[in-house]
């Protein structure tokens, strides 16, 4: 299924929006809403309010993240912005700075 | 293959692919060839290759290096190298680019500008000797042989000297007499 | 009528005005004006036109500037060299060919474009 990744030297700026998995390896900047699981890779920068299955962080994130499972940020990434989901996981090494809200309703 | 590893990353993500269920609508610019087998609407630009395949859509402006059209694009294409348009491919826009290339089966609207590039094979592709009589040596620039499938009065090259085969003799009006004139000319 | 007889234009010959029949024409030399044939067209590597031409399918080797119709097909060849609007259901152009100009094809977009 994921057959979607964003290359490191490409930068969007812009909504994105889809029913399937997402590798972002770039920048992309605006708005992202999937239906499936976003993975910021390491490379990746993300500046934008994202809704989502799960995400899976290890780059950058500034923005509001909603997800309607699993939020999972991995060690060495930085996120800023809130984070609404049922399940978080914030591994040792993360930078986070935002709120956190649990108390979300199976989507 | 999303399983949140670390890709070859760091950098030569040679290849960007947009699936068949995303939307991208925006602008897109980036250093590597991007695939799109989904929706990208807005602006891309980028200094490598687009590929549009069957399944893909662009509605934007596109500026490449080389695009390779089997999908659809509604907007215009500015290449600094191609623009092919393959036989599944449908664009509706403006093409720029010095090499153009719509294969047969593609279907197409807009304009080309390839601007001021000379067609190839000024002395390529030229099959040696040419239509009727002439056995020459002339360095004479001979015409291509008649298409193919279509009855060769002029393909015969330099087997007969005169002869137009078939019986609606062809309207060889003043061939021969300046094929003469050329020859004392070179001579 | 003078079913599938052939015409050659030779090298040499320059035409200026119209041109028009049934069977195929091939085109060596210079021609201006319109050209409007019901069969098959070729201009050769030598030929140029300046014309407008209606034809029902087009093989282009040489060059031609015009507004050009085909009822079929309009083939622009790796040495050609075309300016002008083209309008057929079937448009090629060859790797080399050298155009400009506008094309009309029949496009089919999905619904939801």
């Amino acid at each position: 299924m994921a057959n979607t990744i964003i290359g490191s030297s490409i930068v969007i700026d812009g909504e994105i929006s889809g029913d399937e998995d997402l590798v972002i390896q770039g920048t992309v900047k605006g708005k992202i809403s999937l239906k499936e699981s976003l993975f910021v890779e390491a490379s990746g920068v993300v500046e934008a309010d994202i809704d989502t299955q799960n995400v899976e962080i290890a780059g950058r994130v500034t923005g509001n993240i909603a997800a309607s499972d699993k939020v999972e940020l991995k060690s060495d990434c930085r996120v800023v912005g809130d984070i609404k989901a049922p399940r978080i996981l914030i591994a040792d090494g993360a930078s986070f700075k935002g709120n956190v809200d649990m108390d979300v309703k199976e989507r | 293959m999303a399983t949140g590893k670390e890709f070859p990353s760091g950098g030569t993500g040679d290849n960007t692919v947009i699936g068949p269920s995303i939307l991208i609508s925006g602008k897109l610019s980036g250093d590597e060839d991007l695939t799109v087998r989904g929706r990208v609407e807005g602006e891309l630009s980028l200094s490598k290759t687009l590929i549009v395949e069957p399944s893909g859509i662009v509605k934007a402006n596109v500026a490449v290096k080389n695009a390779i059209v089997s999908g659809v694009v509604v907007g215009n294409i500015a290449a600094t190298e191609s623009v092919e348009l393959t036989q599944e491919g449908r664009m509706v826009g403006d093409i720029r680019a010095p090499r153009v290339i719509i294969v047969d089966g593609a279907s197409f609207r807009g304009r080309v500008d390839m601007g001021d590039a000379a067609p190839r094979a000024e002395g390529e592709k030229r099959p040696a000797a040419v239509r009727p009589t002439l056995k020459t040596t002339l360095a004479r620039p001979p015409a291509k042989p008649l298409p193919p499938g279509k009855p060769a009065v002029a393909a015969r090259k330099d087997d007969e000297k005169p002869a137009p085969p078939p019986p609606p003799a062809p309207v060889l009006v003043g061939e021969g007499g300046k094929k003469k004139v050329v020859i004392k000319k070179k001579k | 009528m003078a079913s599938e007889q052939i015409n050659i234009i030779g090298k040499g010959i320059t035409i200026r005005g119209s041109l028009s029949g049934g069977g195929d024409l091939v085109i060596e030399g210079h021609v201006e004006g319109q050209v409007a044939l019901k069969n098959h067209l070729t201009i050769e590597q030598s030929g140029t036109v300046e014309a407008d031409i209606k034809a029902d399918e087009l093989t282009i080797n040489g060059e031609a500037s015009g507004n050009i119709e085909a009822n079929s097909r309009v083939a622009i060849n790796n040495t050609a060299k075309v300016h002008g609007d083209v309008k057929a259901p079937r448009v090629v152009i060859e790797d080399g060919a050298v155009f400009n100009g506008s094309i009309e094809m029949d496009v089919k977009l999905p619904d939801d474009i």
